[in-house]
């Protein structure tokens, strides 16, 4: 089990999920954070860190949203995406992309 | 650049057959926020094989001191179980977690809820002073199922009491309530069937809980977390996190094997 980032972090990005993560397994992209299964510890802090509420555990990873666990999986061992450990300023036009739906299409992979 | 900085075992106690705590050096470097935790292991194999525990020891003590369950196949606990004076330790550079003062909302009276190795985080609570300058009462509770796995008993109902520097404050605030499931104690049953029927309120002389005046802070198994959160909802609690303190905070007592 781990946990999962969804879509609703693409082109925001906070990043306060990261800053409490115990073993660092969050990957960034260019806008968009995952998290890497084999590394995440099941502690549940970023859970409840994240403003736009883009985390969930896998098993409860909304009906709609199953392809972000693959997503994460994926995306996270690519040499493109690279660990980050700490807290950073989000997206710029973050606020704008907050609660937009199907932001899947935004996704930039980051050559991945 | 290393994750982990190695750390010298400095003393081992085994509370019983199920339980035991030990301490270690702690760099200098090292800084970590009262009841967070830090992920700590072993080489094995020629990799690092790292858990998540919650610190015992005062922030402000030059020591590490960890509380643990021991498991005969537990990947971890059946090696850490026979720790030595002067083993090496691996301890991470980024403790975390929430159950953090600043992830509250101030109050009058703080609860503090484990079961089982869960008190681990509020041994480093009871002994900081913020936390008795910020609240009114604390009170710890302690569920197990036998006697014997109250760990650090004799120091939090003795040692403490005495203490060199925090003793008025510990004789004035803290309250102390351990539980037993299974055989005859003082106090007898679960946790949230002690706060559901009233009981841990009319034993310690406090109202029953309410997020107007009461804070608090769980850690313990899942079940028991769930159980917990769900009292704590249906009275109008709120889950404080870094960035919107609340009611209360939560972590699971981590490991289980």
């Amino acid at each position: 089990m781990a946990f999962v980032v969804l879509e609703e972090c693409i082109r925001c990005k906070h990043t306060d999920c990261v800053e409490v993560c115990p073993v660092d397994c969050f990957y960034e992209g260019a806008n968009f954070l995952v998290i890497n299964p084999d590394e995440c510890i099941d502690c549940a802090l970023c859970e409840p860190e994240c403003p736009v509420d883009a985390i969930r555990a896998e098993e409860e990873v909304p009906v709609g949203q199953e392809s972000f666990i693959v997503l994460n999986a994926e995306l996270s061992v690519h040499p493109a995406w690279t660990r980050i450990t700490h807290k950073k300023e989000p997206l710029p036009d973050h606020e704008a992309w907050t609660g937009v739906p199907n932001k899947l299409a935004q996704l930039d992979r980051n050559g991945a | 650049m290393s994750n982990f900085i190695e750390e010298t075992v400095l003393s081992v106690l085994h509370w019983n057959n199920t339980l035991f705590s030990f301490t270690t050096s702690r760099d200098a470097g090292l800084r970590f926020k009262t009841g967070q935790f830090v992920m700590i292991g072993l080489m094995v194999d020629g990799k690092p094989l790292m858990r998540a525990y919650s610190v015992v020891s005062a922030y402000y003590e030059d020591h590490l001191e960890f509380y643990s369950i021991k498991v005969q196949d537990g990947p971890l606990t059946s090696r850490l179980q026979h720790l030595q004076v002067g083993d090496k330790l691996l301890v991470g550079k980024k403790p975390t977690g929430s159950l953090i003062i600043d992830n509250l909302l101030p109050g009058k009276n703080l609860y503090l809820l484990s079961t089982g190795t869960g008190l681990a985080p509020f041994m480093s609570v009871i002994r900081d002073p913020e936390f008795y300058e910020s609240f009114e009462r604390i009170v710890l509770t302690h569920g197990v199922r036998w006697k014997n796995e109250l760990g650090y008993y004799h120091y939090i109902s003795h040692e403490l009491q005495n203490h060199e520097y925090l003793s008025d404050l510990v004789k004035e605030k803290l309250i102390y309530y351990p539980t037993v499931t299974r055989e005859p104690f003082a106090r007898q049953g679960r946790l949230t069937d002690l706060i559901e029927n009233g009981q841990l309120f009319s034993d310690i002389g406090l109202p029953n809980l309410d997020p107007e005046h009461d804070r608090v802070m769980i850690c313990g198994s899942p079940s028991m977390l769930k159980d917990l959160v769900s009292i704590l909802a249906e009275r109008g609690f709120t889950e404080g996190t870094s960035h919107t303190p609340g009611n209360y905070v939560i972590e699971r007592a981590f490991v289980e094997k």
